[in-house]
């Protein structure tokens, strides 16, 4: 009687687990449905409706969307270059060495974890245009570059290194960059992993302050120049708009399905603390 | 004399090298735009004709009479005090739910975690076709049920609720992984005393799971609010913060002030009320977690 | 009446098979100890035993009543986990009352019996305390204390003392020996350690890859180990289980010679303790290592291939690298089968005489 109970317990959690799932799923599920159907279809579902990639291609000729897609993907590998070697040095600095005024130090750079560069758009806007970089990509990324974040996290990956692997290496003889690259640096690899698949997610998706400081083909990534071509101003198609959405998200979406534990897991282990 | 120079000055030395690049950068775009904010707002305006002049604290005078100003902070208090709770009492079930052994746990973990993945712009994108009045599927779905026809998105009474329900839908699955990682950290023995010893599930949550889960809570809450103050791309492409600036937020309307009307002023004045915002959760959050140090 | 009955208890996940055919009772007011090695299926049988796990095949009994398909708190029993299952945000009142509140016990009820634990397991100064206020030895008691507000006749405790240090092992072990006869309670207490399931047990099980081994007091178990592995699992240092070769059957002129010539392989088991050095007649051994321990002083030597252990009291002249005659009395042998291990009964004593 009692397993029987707990037998239907256990159903009705897994089928309200899929329905809740397949809820959450629908609404991507839509966009690749809208995305390879004529626009007729867009709000017919038909199970047999004529698949076509004639909305991508339309989507293609009217934007540039291959110099967004390049422009997001040096965006990302900028930002995320620089992020590395600017969190790694900090990071280490705090981790491993004593210095005057530390603790006052280490709390400002939190403070970025609060207030985000894009808080603050007016002013920043403003030493961007002082430097003449609007409207680049470097400009896009510069207040990103020294993250918080990334300091947080390599710290702590930073601190839980055995000191005696650090005093074997000094005994050794290795300097202190030695140390940071050959101890430091591979011993926290998982930890760069999860920074960097936050990282690529959070500036490949970013909006506001980009399309704050672009205002070209030239330096416009994905996400702005989708806000753009959607517009409901520039009068497109409804799928031919999926499409092009589609397409923002797909590079993203693919990494995430194929690499879906490496995701969830770099996610998980950023909110730890 | 000989001068020696003592290994432990390498100390700070080395330490001050690393951080300073960091810091530099961070000074940059984080300290000093919080400052030049204040400053800029006790100015006014230059214009062609006028250059821009100490105006002392006109700008917030202004504020405490700007009708739109209380509307967009009255909006941002409803959208954190609905997507706050209730993304993460959705978080918190899904978390529940996939840490039971239930068949395609993986699948199901991946459709919940799916749109953190997606760019906010996609997803207004795709939801903006939901509310379309007709055709959206919201619509479709009420017609069926013998429903009139909305204008979702138009109408000052809903157009904020809509962008709440895609905002929990968005978000729900990111605070869900938090969960998973602390769940995954209670042991199985407490789970396995607890059943030992008759609690049912209900009490055994209510009493030892939800509280032990607490410090997680607080972590997705904070970060919960403040997402609720910084992101607002969704309103570029539905509601421009219309109709009637029914559904604009904070960061808006300081959006729209400094790059559609141009008064970076006022932008400013209103940043530093955004900032101070901001540092009031940070001062409640140390308040809170302090507290809780203490408590164990 | 808390007697517990396993019949053909069987395990397995999958391939892996965990336990294989565990038949055994343990009577009322018996305390019961698993022991064997870990990985061999003790907690896998504690746990089929409180309904934690479900069983793959057989039946458990507990007081006459088949407890086979009914959840933990139905089958009116108590447990002691490892690391404690205590709750860190609730103070050690709360954790030991957690059960009675889960199951609505009258308040008055609860404070009486939490009360009578606390004094009984001087807890009382530390009820407000968190579990991460006190000390291991502490935290056990808060454990104890959980399982004894249960009043439940039936305790099932694994490995409840692996985190102590050596000395409040010891300390503790003798209090819950004491507190289960003075509560009358039938408890199945696993443990991988041979010297906490010797001081402590009415009964020993021993188990090994998932089958029992043996099923005695420890005086069986020691005086007359079942197989070559409860032989060698029992006592410190282990017993010497030796192939019989030349050297050894030429050095013991007493021994059992028709079974030299016999044709089954066996294999000898003596244990340290009753072997001597004798002075001319004997084994010969070459001195490898000495261990000295205080009380006593641990000598290894090589006979040949072979490496046999004895001990002698106190402190020996005896020096690496001498040769030892080494003697033992016939009555000291225990004979294993050497296909299966098991005990040849009746040889060692019989034959010789
Ligand atoms: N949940 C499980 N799934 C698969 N195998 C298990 C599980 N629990 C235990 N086992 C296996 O069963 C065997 C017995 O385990 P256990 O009863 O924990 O041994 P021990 O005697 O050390 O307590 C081990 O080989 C172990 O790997
Ligand atoms: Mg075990």
């Amino acid at each position: 009687m009692k397993l029987l109970e707990i037998g239907i317990g256990k159903t009705a959690e897994t089928l309200g687990a899929w329905m809740l799932g397949l809820l959450w799923l629908l609404p991507v599920v839509f966009a690749f449905w809208s995305a390879f159907h004529p626009a007729e279809y867009s709000t017919n579902f038909e199970l047999f409706a004529p698949l076509t990639t004639d909305n991508f291609v339309r989507a293609w000729s009217y934007a540039p969307f291959p110099r967004y897609l390049l422009n997001t993907f040096i965006l990302v590998t900028l930002i995320l270059a620089a992020q590395f070697v600017l969190c790694t040095l900090a990071a280490y600095g705090f981790a491993r060495f004593e210095f005057f005024g530390k603790n006052v130090i280490f709390a400002l750079v939190l403070l970025q974890l609060m207030i985000m560069p894009e808080i603050l758009l007016v002013e920043n806007y403003r030493t961007i245009s002082k430097m003449g970089l609007l409207d680049t990509i470097p400009a896009i990324g510069l207040p990103y570059m020294a993250s918080a974040f990334g300091i947080f996290l390599l710290r702590q990956s930073f601190k839980t290194i055995p000191k005696e692997l650090v005093e074997a290496a000094q005994v050794e003889g290795v300097s202190a960059v030695g140390i940071l690259w050959k101890v430091y640096v591979p011993l926290s690899r998982s930890t760069y992993i999860a920074y960097g698949l936050v990282s690529v997610s959070y500036h490949w998706n970013n909006f506001l302050w980009p399309l704050v400081i672009t205002s070209s083909v030239n330096s416009r990534p994905l996400t702005v120049g989708l806000a753009i071509f959607g517009a409901p101003e520039s009068g497109v198609d409804w799928s031919i708009i999926t499409a092009a959405t589609v397409m923002t998200m797909a590079p993203l979406l693919l990494a995430f399905i194929l690499f879906q534990r490496q995701f969830v897991q770099s996610f998980m282990h950023s909110g730890i603390k | 004399m000989k001068l020696i120079f003592q290994p432990r000055y390498w100390n700070h030395i080395n330490g001050w090298l690393l951080v300073l690049p960091a810091v530099f950068m961070i000074s940059l775009f984080t300290h000093f735009p919080i400052g030049s904010n204040v400053f800029h707002s006790l100015f006014s305006m230059g214009t062609a004709t006028r250059p821009e002049a100490f105006i002392g604290l006109e700008n917030y005078k202004y504020l405490m009479d700007d009708d739109i100003f209380w509307k967009v902070l009255s909006n941002n208090l409803v959208y954190s005090l609905c997507t706050v709770p209730i993304s993460i009492a959705i978080a918190l079930c899904m978390a529940l739910l996939i840490n039971r052994n239930i068949r395609g746990r993986s699948l199901v973990r991946m459709a919940f975690f799916t749109p953190t993945v997606l760019p906010m712009i996609a997803v207004a994108n795709i939801w903006l076709f939901f509310y379309t009045p007709e055709y959206g599927l919201f619509d479709q779905i009420f017609t069926v049920f013998g429903g009139d026809s909305h204008n979702w998105l138009g109408n000052p009474d809903s157009a904020l609720y809509c962008l709440i329900v895609m905002v929990i839908w968005k978000e729900s699955g990111f605070f869900m992984v938090f969960y998973l990682a602390a769940l995954q950290q209670l042991s199985p023995e407490l789970k396995e005393a607890g059943l030992v010893e008759g609690s049912g599930s209900w009490y055994y949550f209510r009493r030892v799971t939800f509280p032990l889960l607490m410090p997680t809570t607080l972590f997705v809450m904070v970060n919960a609010v403040v997402n609720s103050f910084k992101l607002v791309d969704h309103l570029v492409i539905m509601t421009k913060g219309g109709p009637d600036n029914a559904s604009s937020l904070l960061l808006y309307y300081i959006y729209e002030n400094a790059f559609s009307f141009w008064d970076t002023s006022y932008a400013a004045t209103l940043t530093v009320i955004l900032v101070l915002i901001l540092a009031i959760i940070t001062v409640i959050q140390f308040v809170v977690v302090e507290k809780r140090i203490h408590y164990q | 009446m808390s007697k517990i009955i396993l019949n053909d208890v069987c395990k397995s996940w999958g391939k892996i098979e965990a336990l294989n055919n565990i038949n055994f009772e343990c009577e009322n007011g018996e305390l019961l100890v698993l022991l064997g090695p870990s990985g061999c299926g003790k907690s896998t049988t504690l746990r089929l035993i409180a309904g934690l796990e479900t069983l793959t095949s057989g039946t458990v009994e507990i007081g006459d009543r088949d407890v086979s398909n009914l959840p933990p708190v139905k089958r009116n029993i108590s447990m002691v986990f490892q690391n404690y299952a205590l709750f860190p945000h609730l103070n050690v009142g709360e954790n030991i009352l957690f059960g009675l509140k889960a199951r609505k016990v009258p308040k008055n009820e609860q404070k009486k019996r939490l009360e009578n634990a606390a004094t009984l397991l001087g807890l009382a100064d530390f009820i407000d305390r968190k579990p991460a206020q006190l000390s291991g030895g502490q935290r056990q008691r808060i454990a104890l204390g959980r399982a004894i507000v249960a009043q439940v006749s039936v305790c099932l405790m694994d490995e409840p003392l692996s985190n102590l240090d050596a000395k409040l092992r010891q300390e503790m072990r003798q209090e819950i020996r004491s507190l289960q006869q003075r509560l009358k309670m039938t408890m199945i207490y696993v443990t991988h350690d041979q010297v906490e399931a010797m001081t402590i047990a009415d009964k020993i099980i021993l188990m090994k890859e998932g089958c029992i081994e043996q099923h005695g007091t420890p005086e069986d178990l020691y005086d007359r180990p079942a197989t070559a592995f409860t032989g060698s699992f029992i006592g410190n240092p282990p017993m010497n289980i030796l192939t019989p070769d030349d050297l050894i059957l030429d050095g013991l002129p007493s021994f059992p010679t028709p079974l030299a010539g016999s044709t089954i392989r066996y294999l000898l088991g003596i244990r340290p303790e009753n072997i001597e050095i004798s002075g001319e007649s004997g084994i010969e051994g070459l001195v490898v290592a000495i261990e000295y321990l205080g009380a006593d002083t641990l000598i290894v030597c090589r006979s040949g291939e072979q490496l046999i252990t004895l001990t002698v009291k106190g402190k020996t002249g005896v020096s690496v690298g001498d040769h030892l005659r080494l003697n033992w009395k016939p009555e000291h042998i225990h004979l294993f089968n050497g296909e299966d291990g098991r005990r040849i009964e009746g040889l060692a004593g019989g034959l010789i005489s």
